[in-house]
């Protein structure tokens, strides 16, 4: 599998479909629905994407060290209560702390050798729980700086512009530019071989887990000053998207390969889907199916050594 | 104990180490000396490896202790000790597939600049170290991308750039081609020209006499001498390192085989591998033999259909008639063919399910799902009682067992089955010398009633000592077919290493 | 009681008994732990008429339990069952198909094969994770269901699942009954039946199963099929127990058997497993929700108590399964 695709991108994991689907997308709007290219709706498609990239972004690390995160989806759904229910000069330094705790649950359950998937399966199911008790339906009010945050713009771009640079530039640092980053690589390549050369799982493992929910806490910051208001469920269809970006972007889900570029990528490619069926008038509830349609074409590309969980 | 002399780098006291039920070493004292190269060798499961791996800090001993200019010394890792001086090339690949030579070679300890990874430093680091080895190779390649060879040496390169006094080489030469070799020796004869301790370990007789200056063997993880190899001679070494006569070993080999059981026709292990055809014949074992990685293991996983072969096609011959097989493992298995993969405990055995469970699976091979399962109590304790399966009773759990039972179990599940076809990989890695001898006479027995065995084996001389027919496997083909009772170690490396002239692999 | 009927189900344990009682499902002590609280805290939950209500309301799980510790115990995992419920209780109830009863029932029981084997079809050929499979199965049917009942909304569930689902024979709820009639069959199967012996060489050890000949890919077809007909099944005792049919039908029915499985003492990579174990933790699941209502913690703290439960659960295994290792 890796064989030449690997000698050509290296372990980006960038192959035809992680590069081609985009374009495709892009064309088949661009011939078929007209004002898919106005500028207006390039600026909807922009701010529609910028929650999932940054939770992107996060699930690439965990990906990367072969792990998996579903509970980045309750965390950003949590993030939204906590930034209405806390005192607002608290409620960022909050909302990052509880994505510390949780990053630190799953990823300690996971190097104790509970398997991710039921790992944050539970941790998803739990943290949707919390926040459905603490606030039982939409609303709250949203401190005016974060909601400033998320919807000014400057020279021209919308702030949702900037937050994508910012979470690109940021994962791009970490993944290329520090040890961390290339350790995780290794580590996510075979982690006995990288402990024999001295490189231990460990820390690295938690620190991904804890970066991933830290990505579902800034999505959720940023979602939540958008529509401005609480929503105890606006982050559950960020869970499975997540992995649904990075694998059609051509990150490999047992770890290793994949790319900053592959994250964007695919969440572009989900993007356009989402606001294509919108522009051709499909209704959603048909594209939350085509996401699992898509989900199951994405993994299936990527064989797998085992059979199960 | 012999009092530390001052050219004394490390001294081995006591060191004990226990695996479960499997004592791997037992009380191993012995003295490494500066500027010597000093091999370690035994035969497979003698406790070489253990022994270097507690040195390299991967585990810690149960008992003794490790001295370094007199001072006890411990290491929390193998990171740990290379930074106090101990590098260590090991002999499964640890290389990261994913990531380049360079970064490979300074995997945990990447030069930094600002706090950032220093990407132009690295890979000029890394051009001298594999200048200075003499390998030439893109350090900006990904490693996934190497031939085996080529990673063997990435690594060993690996092991030489970190600056150490001590550097244990774990059985370097299994996989390196011949320029390889002359590669390694002339970097082994340079750390050894600068003072440095060199551990080899090895059980490649032409070369621990080629190389090295101080040998210690091992065997059933007790140290049985360390002498200066200049007072070794080969049949002394063999003695020492297998403590009886070969014909002890092995069983008589039968005057006859029959009429074939398998016909392998041109198949090939993938694309661009080169086509084998053999017959496997009733009453015969044939043994595959050949360096590491040269595709013995491919041809006989691809021969039972466990991985896809890209061409050719393989039939099992029965009174009735014959059946294609090798396309899947589970038609093979119904067909009557067995196999015993080389790593029993993550391939082999169901180590939580009890004796009975193993072998009762192959009573079931060609039961459908639905039906009731009849498992023949008597027969697996008859068995148990004839292979001489050493156990509380047949309710014990085989995770329990030591070596050679396991490996006793796995044969049993097929002789319960009743195939008449056993393919088995290495057939006594990790079994002590008592149990070897049990294992070749069960398959001596299986051949002799009827049946047929293929092996391949990384120990020559169990080619040599239990093999009807040798075929010999290099670069993914069969070099040359020698036969058992005439072969001689020296034959089967000269094929395995390089084919003679009029014999040449197909490329 | 449990203690020799565990036995049973697991022939050949002769292990020590303080060994043995360490290697109790969770869902044992739970249970008596639970009752325990409840007599102590709320004793009216313990009324005879209560404990069979709270049975009838386990049933549509005990049976789902029945598939997933299948799965389970084959290293998969079916979290399709809401989506599955939620597909079978529209064509029930929306009269999108216009044909009787029984043969709405035949085309439900008939999409359950068809679920379950495009789940091992891509667990097994294509070798794509079961969790992630599944799940985007759920996407998939949630997502057409909701959107075709934009034109046809459910309505009134089936005469004859309703009479199943609401109906007692003297004390005992049909549904009841029918969870046994599902559970004793299967247990004895899987003793008896060299499937049973695959299921625990594969759990034991996949990858020794694969070399040595045991039909794993067909085994997974299996378990998965098995798993979403008794999903199906699960969902008539939902419809019939409900009366019409909803869109929220089956939600937790996946995680809920999850947590049930994991509590009953199947364990990921042991092989091993009862069936009566992970049919006493679908027991103690309702009681606990029961209990959480009572004490006014409603859905919220219902899918806490799922989560909480999973991650112990797993954790606790985990650590024994080191334990062992050492």
């Amino acid at each position: 599998m890796m064989g030449r695709s690997a000698r050509r991108f290296g372990r980006s994991g960038l192959g035809y479909v992680a590069i081609g689907l985009p374009l495709a997308m892009f064309a088949l709007l661009a011939a078929f629905a007209p004002e898919f290219l106005s500028l207006q709706n390039i600026v909807n498609v922009n701010n529609q994407i910028t929650a999932l990239l940054i939770v992107a972004l996060g699930q690439l690390l965990v990906a990367l060290i072969g792990g998996i995160d579903i509970s980045v989806g309750s965390v950003v759904s949590l993030t939204s209560v906590v930034i209405v229910s806390v005192n607002p000069a608290l409620a960022v330094p909050a909302a990052l702390a509880l994505g510390v705790v949780v990053g630190l649950a799953n990823g300690l359950g996971v190097s104790f050798g509970v398997h991710p998937l039921i790992m944050t399966l539970s941790s998803m199911t739990f943290l949707q729980g919390l926040a459905l008790l603490w606030l039982a339906g939409s609303g709250g009010t949203v401190p005016a700086p974060l909601v400033f945050a998320a919807k000014t713009s400057a020279f021209g771009l919308p702030a949702a512009f900037y937050w994508c640079v910012a979470a690109i530039a940021a994962a791009s640092v970490l993944l290329y530019f520090t040890r961390f980053g290339l350790r995780i690589f290794a580590i996510g390549g075979n982690a006995q071989s990288a402990g024999l050369s001295g490189v231990r799982a460990f820390w690295p493992s938690l620190a991904c887990y804890v970066l991933c929910s830290l990505a579902g806490v800034v999505a959720g910051i940023y979602l939540t000053g958008r529509i401005v208001s609480g929503d105890p469920t606006m982050g559950a269809p960020f869970s499975l998207d997540s992995v649904t970006a990075i694998a059609l972007g051509g990150v490999q889900l047992s770890g290793g390969v994949g790319s900053v570029a592959g994250a964007v990528l695919g969440t572009i490619t989900l993007g356009l889907i989402t606001n294509g069926m919108n522009l051709l008038g499909v209704s959603p509830f048909f594209s939350a199916a085509l996401t699992g349609v898509l989900l199951l074409g994405a993994i299936s590309l990527q064989r797998r050594k085992v059979i199960g969980i | 104990m012999p009092p530390a002399s001052n050219d004394c780098e490390i001294e081995f006291r006591n060191i004990s180490k226990r695996f479960g039920p499997i004592r791997a070493l037992t009380d191993v004292s012995f003295v490494g000396r500066r500027g010597s190269v000093h091999a370690v060798t035994g035969e497979n499961g003698a406790g070489k490896s253990t022994l270097i791996k507690i040195l390299a800090g991967v585990h810690p001993p149960d008992a003794g202790e490790i001295l370094r200019d007199g001072q006890p010394i411990r290491f929390q890792g193998p990171a740990d000790a290379r930074a106090k001086g101990v590098s260590t090339v090991f002999q499964e690949l640890t290389l990261l597939p994913n990531l380049t030579v360079a970064e490979n070679l300074f995997l945990g300890r990447e030069p930094r600049r600002a706090g950032f990874i220093d990407r132009g430093e690295m890979r000029r680091r890394a051009r001298e170290i594999l200048g200075h080895v003499g390998v030439e190779l893109d350090v900006d390649d990904m490693c996934g991308d190497l031939t085996i060879s080529e990673q063997h040496l990435i690594e060993i390169a690996k092991g030489a750039a970190a600056p150490s006094r001590v550097i244990i080489y774990d059985e370097p030469s299994a996989a390196l081609d011949a320029p390889g070799v002359e590669k390694l020796v002339r970097l082994i004869e340079e750390q050894k020209a600068a003072g440095k301790l060199v551990f080899y370990i090895s059980h490649r007789l032409d070369e621990i006499f080629r190389l090295c200056d101080v040998t210690t063997v091992l065997k059933d993880g007790q140290h049985v001498a360390t002498r200066p190899t200049r007072e070794l001679t080969r049949e002394s070494l063999v003695s020492l390192m297998v403590g009886r006569e070969l014909g002890q070993l092995y069983p008589r080999r039968s005057a006859r085989s029959g009429a074939p059981a398998i016909s392998v026709n041109d198949l090939a292990i993938n694309a661009t591998a080169a086509r084998v055809s053999f017959e496997i014949k009733r009453g015969e074992i044939l043994g595959l033999a050949g360096l590491e990685g040269q595709g013995q293991r491919e041809i006989v996983r691809g021969l039972v259909g466990l991985v896809p072969h890209a061409a050719g096609s393989v039939r099992k011959h029965d009174a009735a008639g014959e059946t294609k097989i090798g396309e899947a493992i589970v038609a093979s298995v119904r067909a009557g063919v067995g196999f015993v993969p080389e790593d029993r405990k993550s391939e082999g055995l169901y180590l939580p399910l009890s004796i009975e469970q193993n072998i009762g699976l192959g009573m079931l091979r060609s039961a459908s799902m639905s039906s009731r399962a009849r498992i023949d109590k008597t027969r697996v304790k008859t068995l148990m009682r004839e292979m001489n399966v050493r156990a509380r009773d047949e309710k014990q759990s085989v995770g329990s067992l030591s070596g050679g039972n396991q490996q006793k179990v796995m044969i049993g599940r097929w002789l319960a089955a009743g195939v008449d076809v056993l393919i088995v990989e290495e057939p006594t890695r990790g079994v002590d010398v008592g149990a070897k001898a049990e294992i070749y006479r069960l398959l001596r027995e299986f051949a002799d009633a009827g049946g047929a065995v293929v092996i391949t084996s990384s120990e020559l001389t169990e080619h040599i000592g239990l093999c009807d027919r040798i075929l010999v496997v290099r670069d993914r083909a069969i070099v040359a077919e020698i036969d058992g009772a005439g072969a001689t170690e020296e034959i089967v490396m000269r094929h395995a290493l390089m084919s003679a002239p009029g014999q040449g692999a197909s490329t | 009681m449990s203690g020799v009927a565990m036995d049973e189900a697991r022939p050949g344990w002769a292990r020590r008994a303080a060994g043995r009682l360490l290697s109790l499902p969770i869902a044992y002590y739970g249970t008596a732990a639970l009752l325990l609280f409840a007599a102590a805290a709320r004793p009216n939950l313990l009324q005879p008429f209560l404990l069979l209500l709270i049975l009838r309301q386990a049933a549509p799980l005990g049976v789902a339990v029945i598939g997933q510790s299948l799965c389970i115990r084959l290293l998969s995992l079916d979290l399709s069952f809401g989506g599955v419920a939620l597909a079978v209780s529209y064509i029930l109830t929306s009269g999108f198909l216009p044909f009787p009863e029984p043969v709405l029932i035949a085309i439900c029981l008939l999409f359950g094969v068809a679920i379950g084997a495009i789940n091992a079809f891509f667990i097994t050929r294509l070798r794509a994770s079961s969790v992630i499979v599944t799940l985007a199965m759920v996407l998939i049917l949630s997502g057409v269901v909701t959107a075709f009942s934009q034109l046809r909304a459910p309505g009134d569930s089936p005469e004859m699942l309703r009479y199943i689902g609401q109906t007692r024979l003297g004390m005992l709820p049909i549904t009841v009954i029918v969870w046994v009639v599902a559970l004793i069959p299967m247990a004895l199967f899987l003793r008896l039946s060299v499937f049973g012996r695959y299921v625990d060489a594969i759990g034991a050890n996949p990858r020794a199963a694969l070399t040595s000949g045991v039909p794993y890919v067909r085994a997974i077809y299996v378990a998965h099929i098995f798993s979403s007909l008794f999903a199906v099944l699960s969902a008539f005792l939902l419809v019939g127990f409900v009366g019409f049919g909803s869109l929220s039908i089956g939600a937790d029915l996946a995680l809920n058997s999850l947590a049930a499985v994991i509590l009953g003492g199947v364990g990921f990579g042991s092989g091993k497993g009862g069936v009566l174990g992970p049919a006493v933790a679908a027991f103690m699941l309702m009681f606990t929700f029961n209990l959480l209502t009572s004490i006014g913690l409603g859905e919220p703290g219902k899918q806490m108590a799922q989560g909480a439960v999973v991650a112990l659960a797993a954790i606790a295994y985990a650590a024994r399964g080191q334990e062992r290792a050492h």
